[in-house]
């Protein structure tokens, strides 16, 4: 079983490389460049800054390197920001992303399921009916409406919450409120739904019929027989999803002025820093590829026809 | 009431005396009893339900299904029909009219002047006074005359400026937001149309060709699909429009390099269950050739899945194209989009929230009745989906 998961995580480094790959040459390729000034830059002191940064190798030879640096580590220094290495960035905004990304994912999973779980046993009363006309709204409006209107009505106009900041803000923990009910409307929409078609399938199979059979309690049987089977398909949505809330969160962080990693992401590509942005496709594809790898993990163990070879 | 079979042909009475065989009844039944073109052998019109028309039949049914398809003909017809509708230009400026708020009654005129009074009365309670002094006084006059008086020519045709009404408002140009929504909308819906037009061809190609050559080619081509189904690719669109500038031919460039994966996913499945099929051998006896039996046999028999998705994979695009001109890198001015009007709106949001509300909820509905048609042609195309939400 350990030789699978290994020979799981290495299949995963090929699609790393094609991330880093595609990026590089697309960056490269795009007119404009990190030295680009309103005001022209001197020929003798262009060629100084290009060799610094080793800009005058052919494009080959830079990719060589670039790669030999990420092994060591090292994302290199930022062109915009000269005095600051791409991993300083990183490291000082992924917490923040980290910490939006995963509440968000929390409350997600937590209401979704909850609500899949109560519509799917209140099937057709006006619980259910309520539960599902929130996941259709939820999945219908964009998290960069359901942000601003929240902002609107609950900063601006009713001024119950602040609206901008982070938890290290003079407002404090109550500021991370907004963000993340944006952020996880979709997915919790989503979820909700998912489960409870799930759950509804799983309620009417063979075994939960033995299982009442036996003379099991309704919570027994839902919690120990019908989650354990219904929850694959929400576990295989679960990879999908955190890339979603990922770029989601670039959004987010935008709208609520969230010091995190993708108020970096956009605004590097606009200044053709090269570094700064392999630097953060790079992180936002380990995270991607790590929690795919999870998910595939905890699917083969809720899942027993999977077999490991 | 007699019975109707699945078929529609009425069962005759059944016969009473014993079958005498003759030589005519071994003719074909259609000669021996000269029966017409298009009747059955009873010489009764045939009516049989094809399974179109009975995934309508289910569709009709489902109201939440129709209203949606409404809404979408509404919405199509409106901005079909923009450029003969007597609405304002959505790309004239005119800086007087800046922030003009919604009003169905007022015109542009009434609610300058409201304005530019509600601001001396202000600087007026201010300053400690009830009324106003004779220099704001003549500052009032001036705009009424300025008001009543002030033309301009648009399309050849001379107008009085401050007449013009702005039902939904205006926006940071004085520019009308009721026809920038309609004009945005074109934008939005066609970008959702085009994106899953191209990725429904590619994918269907791609998947189809996969799918039935099978062997090698078919586990490259999944594997690459695999390895881009991994990719982040909305960030990848991101920093493609980031670095190829905010072109339309861009966007949909970038949405489309991405978007074919699932649909090649669908069709190859499908391909693969239909390949054995009983009609695809018979088309290979009598000599077909391969790509007559993936695009003649296999490709129609995926249609209907192909429907359901793309139905669902519209609003899915326009979301996307939303998402890009909301961070600045999609529509740019002085075209817009659905997405960049809600983008450009957040701006100063307390003051002007009508720029806010209006795009996003004629957004919000559009993407409301897609998402209920998409559910309801999915249980009417594809009953057995294990999809089903």
């Amino acid at each position: 079983m350990g030789k699978y998961f290994i020979r799981r995580f290495l299949g995963l480094l090929p699609t790393l490389f094609v991330i880093i790959t595609i990026s590089f040459f697309m960056i490269r390729l795009a007119p404009g460049g990190p030295f680009d000034e309103e005001k022209a830059v001197p020929q003798e002191i262009l060629v100084n800054i290009e060799k610094k940064y080793h800009m005058d190798e052919p494009i080959v030879m830079q990719y060589g390197r670039y790669l030999l640096d990420i092994l060591r580590g090292d994302l290199g220094p930022s062109f915009r920001y000269p005095d600051h290495d791409v991993n300083f960035f990183i490291v000082s905004s992924l917490p923040t992303s980290l910490l939006l990304g995963s509440m968000s994912m929390g409350l997600a999973l937590f209401l979704g399921i909850g609500s899949g779980i109560l519509c799917a046993v209140r099937q057709n009363t006006w619980v259910d009916y309520f539960f599902m006309s929130i996941a259709v709204m939820g999945i219908s409006i964009p998290l960069f409406v359901i942000g601003p209107v929240l902002m609107y009505f609950f900063a601006l106009k009713m001024h119950w919450l602040p609206t901008s900041g982070w938890v290290d803000s003079r407002a404090g923990w109550i500021t991370v409120l907004m963000p993340v009910v944006t952020l996880a409307s979709y997915y919790f929409a989503y979820l909700a739904r998912l489960s409870r078609a799930s759950i509804i399938e799983t309620l009417r199979s063979d075994y939960v019929r033995t299982a009442r059979a036996k003379g099991l309690s309704g919570p027994v049987i839902m919690f120990k027989h019908v989650l354990k089977g219904a929850m694959l398909p929400v576990v295989s949505y679960l990879g999908p999803a955190f890339a979603a809330i990922m770029t989601g969160s670039v959004v987010v962080e935008q709208i609520f002025r969230v010091p995190g990693l993708g108020k970096f992401f956009v605004q590097s590509a606009f200044n053709r820093d090269y570094t700064l942005i392999m630097g953060t496709v790079i992180v936002y594809s380990i995270i991607l590829i790590i929690m795919n790898f999870i998910v595939d993990i905890v699917y083969s163990f809720l899942d027993p026809r999977i077999t490991y070879k | 009431m007699t019975d109707i079979t699945p078929n529609g042909i009425t069962p005759l009475p059944p016969e009473k005396k014993d079958i005498e065989f003759t030589s005519d009844s071994w003719r074909p039944i259609r000669e021996s009893r000269n029966v017409k073109e298009g009747t059955n052998e009873f010489n009764q019109a045939i009516e049989g339900i094809s399974l179109n028309q009975e995934a309508w039949r289910r569709l009709k049914k489902n109201k939440m299904a129709i209203g949606g398809l409404y809404v979408i003909i509404f919405y199509a017809l409106i901005c079909l029909s923009a450029p003969i509708l007597p609405i304002h230009s959505y790309k004239k400026i005119i800086l007087d009219h800046q922030y003009l708020p919604p009003s169905l009654t007022k015109t542009a005129g009434d609610l300058v002047y409201e304005k530019k009074e509600f601001r001396l009365k202000r600087i007026a309670q201010k300053q400690g006074r009830n009324f106003l002094n004779d220099a704001e006084k003549t500052q009032l006059a001036e705009l009424r005359r300025t008001i009543e008086t002030e033309t301009m020519v648009i399309d050849g045709k001379t107008i009085k400026t401050y007449e013009r009404q702005y039902f939904l408002g205006t926006d940071y140009h004085g520019r009308d937001m009721l026809s920038r929504i309609i004009y945005g909308g074109q934008v939005s819906i066609a970008i959702g149309l085009v994106g899953t037009f191209t990725s429904v061809l590619i994918g269907i190609i791609i998947g189809s060709i996969s799918g039935f050559l099978g062997g090698k080619i078919d586990y490259f081509v999944m594997r690459f699909v695999d390895i881009m189904y991994g990719l982040p690719y909305i960030l990848i669109v991101i920093i493609f429009m980031a670095l190829f500038g905010q072109h339309i031919l861009n966007l949909f460039f970038a949405i489309a390099l991405v978007s074919w994966l699932n649909v090649a996913r669908v069709v190859r499945g499908q391909v693969i269950s239909l390949k054995n099929s009983d009609f695809v051998e018979a088309a290979r006896s009598i000599g077909a050739s391969s790509r007559r039996i993936i695009f003649k046999h296999m490709v129609p028999n995926t249609f209907g899945i192909i429907i359901v998705f793309a139905s669902l994979e519209i609003p899915h695009f326009i979301m996307i194209e939303a998402f890009l001109s909301f961070l600045g890198l999609g529509i740019s001015a002085p075209f817009a989009s659905w997405g960049s009007l809600v983008g450009d709106a957040v701006e100063g949001m307390a003051l002007y929230p009508w720029r806010l509300f209006f795009p996003s909820l004629a957004m919000v509905i559009f993407l409301f009745s897609m998402n209920f048609l998409g559910d309801g042609l999915r249980d009417a195309l594809d009953p057995k989906s294990k999809n089903r939400l």
